[in-house]
């Protein structure tokens, strides 16, 4: 790379762009990240202590997790919730990306996307305040389903974890439907009418032609929901009752209320450990390499 | 098995474009019948009608005497051979050729037996554990035909799928699919814009224009007799000649045609004394030596172009309106006097000369 520029910036520019990403890369991302995981492995001391003999290295940090059964609650099921919530993305997001890709004409397609994309124009704290006002004992959704007769008495929907996977769904959504409908796109329209000309009905098209030509995408897009989701904080923080908290709320109680950075450090390391595991499974499941997702 | 097409009265409108004017065609039960036609002029809007990917804003689509209305294009009698052959890249060879077996619930061992035999049909056998993207233009064009005939469709609907081959290739596949369509004895309903296919493999060819059938004959016929001025000047080549018809005698018409005088020809369509014909005299009907009966136009010679087995001269008439003809000769008529500037005189059968009523442009 560093030849490819300087044969078109001359020497001192293109050791300049390098040396710039090279002092992004390792002072912004690389560096912070090695010190978070410098400082869970060691203990939270007062200032006086630090560097002092007090100052060792341990597995102590990691170990509060599996020794607090609550803490260790809470990550299982924000992993497991997370996974929900993909899964869930994934559902809605299918068909809809299905429709803008194949079946809606180019204008309708064109219309859906920007509806698509307008509300994200807005904060996501808003837009997930949003639905806490839709979600809420007495707000418009209870109404209008009894309005409708469909239930007797307005449903709980902010307690328990229900509000977070809704508010979840249509937080990611985008992040499922535009690497499907890319993926989607770029299938020859001939395949698909040549599935069905050969006898196949819709579900034997989808599952045998569309989707595994469409499984990067899908790959693509399940991983970054499920990062995404598993590191949510707002959402949460804002749809969430006490009884369904997010690990991510958990981390950010050790670092900025129990002021413990170590600690909150060896929690964060186990979910990025976690996460990371995940994609590896999903790139396994899907057989796909980096080299698709990245396409 | 009845497996004849009835287009009956069909007719398809997108909007308020008209994509195909009303027709009415039946093809025969293992005929190999061709709609040949420029692009754009709803030929791959049939074969769509009929596949079950549209349907007919009027008429229906009758297969084997069955109106195939509401019937879904993944329940339809007929298999379709795609322009770009659309084979299914992730799977192997034998999985794309078992595919519509596969979906018709055929045991693993059936599907075998039968790619097997269309492998062996198409001439690649042991191909089947290849992946498509392993195979060359002339071999995947094969695999795209062993899957279509492997659900055993009472009709085969072929839209251009020589299109993307080279010459060579091009001629070798349409005797082999000649071939199989005579082994297999079933439908064969080809698209085409190149009339040599058209004409080298059909049993009847449809002239379509403009969403509308002009004429549907066999490639004989078609070239002899063309009944519109469109079926004339697209098939095949041929010179037309602008002029008012002054007689009628027993199929000849006179038609007075400005500074050429009066010319003959047999009259195609209906053409009536005092309105506009066309003449069409095609360039290897011209003779340089007049015979008995033969009529002549005096013109002078602007290029000759040596093409091999024949050549051809471009000519402008001796009169000052210009009138361009092109000529046909055997290679054995050359000699170094035809050249730039010669006059010639042309002379034509009578019988070689068609008389289309209207003007050749309209």
């Amino acid at each position: 790379m560093l030849n490819q520029l300087k044969a078109r910036f001359g020497s001192g520019l293109a050791i300049g762009i390098v040396g710039m990403i090279a002092i992004w890369l390792i002072a912004l991302v690389i560096m912070p990240q090695l010190l978070m995981v410098d400082y869970s492995f060691r203990p939270n001391l007062l200032p006086a202590d630090i560097g002092g003999p007090k100052d060792t290295y341990s597995l102590v940090n990691y170990e509060t997790l599996f020794s607090n059964q609550i803490h260790l609650k809470i990550f299982f099921k924000t992993i497991w919730s997370s996974v929900l919530v993909t899964a869930l993305t994934l559902i809605v997001s299918y068909p809809i990306a299905f429709y803008l890709a194949k079946v809606a004409t180019p204008q309708k397609a064109a219309l859906c996307l920007l509806l698509l994309i307008i509300p994200f124009w807005i904060n996501e704290i808003l837009r997930t305040f949003s639905w806490y006002i839709i979600l809420a004992y007495k707000g418009p959704l209870n109404a209008a389903l009894l309005g409708l007769g469909l239930i007797d008495r307005p449903i709980r929907f902010l307690s328990g974890d229900g509000g977070v996977l809704i508010g979840m769904v249509y937080a990611y959504i985008l992040f499922m439907i535009f690497p499907i409908y890319n993926a989607i796109e770029s299938l020859d329209t001939n395949q698909i009418k040549a599935a069905r000309n050969l006898g196949a009905g819709w579900i034997r098209t989808h599952w045998r032609v569309i989707i595994p030509h469409a499984k990067p995408g899908i790959a693509t897009g399940c991983i970054m929901t499920f990062m995404l989701a598993a590191g949510s904080y707002a959402v949460p923080a804002l749809l969430g009752s006490p009884g369904s908290r997010w690990f991510t709320q958990i981390i950010y109680n050790w670092f900025f209320e129990g002021g413990n950075w170590n600690q909150g450090a060896a929690y964060a390391f186990l979910l990025l450990v976690i996460c990371i595991g995940f994609i590896a499974l999903v790139m396994r499941v899907f057989k796909v390499g980096l080299g698709d997702i990245a396409r | 098995m009845d497996s004849s097409v009835h287009l009956d009265n069909v007719v398809m409108q997108f909007g308020d474009f008209t994509a195909i004017q009303k027709s009415d065609l039946k093809i025969e039960s293992g005929e190999f019948f061709s709609f040949l036609g420029p692009s754009g002029c709803g030929k791959t809007t049939i074969l769509n009608m009929i596949s079950g990917f549209l349907d007919p804003t009027e008429g229906c689509v009758k297969i084997g005497g069955q109106d195939m209305a509401g019937v879904p294009a993944n329940k339809r009698p007929t298999s379709m051979i795609f322009q770009n052959l659309a084979l299914f890249p992730l799977m192997t060879v034998a999985e794309n050729i078992e595919f519509g077996l596969e979906v018709r619930g055929v045991s693993k061992s059936e599907r075998k037996k039968a790619s097997d035999r269309l492998l062996e049909l198409v001439a690649l056998e042991g191909s089947g554990h290849k992946k498509v993207s392993e195979l060359s233009g002339g071999q995947k064009q094969r695999i795209a035909i062993a899957r279509a005939l492997a659900v055993e469709p009472q009709v085969l609907l072929l839209d251009e799928p020589l299109s993307a081959l080279d010459l060579k290739l091009r001629q070798h596949m349409r005797t082999e699919l000649k071939e199989i369509q005579r082994k297999t004895g079933i439908t064969f309903i080809y698209i085409t814009h190149d009339q040599g296919e058209a004409l080298t493999m059909s049993d009847r060819v449809a002239v379509m224009s403009a969403g509308r059938i002009q004429q549907v004959a066999d490639p004989i016929t078609l070239y002899r007799d063309p009944k519109t001025a469109f079926v004339a000047s697209f098939v095949g080549e041929n010179n037309a000649i602008q002029g008012k018809v002054e007689r009628i005698d027993s199929g000849i018409a006179e038609i007075h045609c400005g500074e050429l005088g009066v010319l003959k020809g047999r009259v195609q369509s209906s053409v009536a004394v005092g309105e506009e014909a066309t003449l069409f005299i095609r360039p290897e009907h011209f003779r340089l030596q007049a015979e008995e009966g033969m009529l002549s136009i005096a013109v002078e010679i602007e290029e000759v172009n040596f093409e091999g087995a024949y050549l051809t001269l471009s000519t402008s008439t001796a009169a000052a309106s210009k009138q361009n003809l092109t000529i046909q000769l055997g290679a054995h008529q050359y000699n170094d006097d035809l050249a730039k500037g010669k006059a010639l005189s042309l002379s034509y059968n009578v019988s070689d000369a068609i008389v289309i009523g209207g003007d050749s442009n309209a």
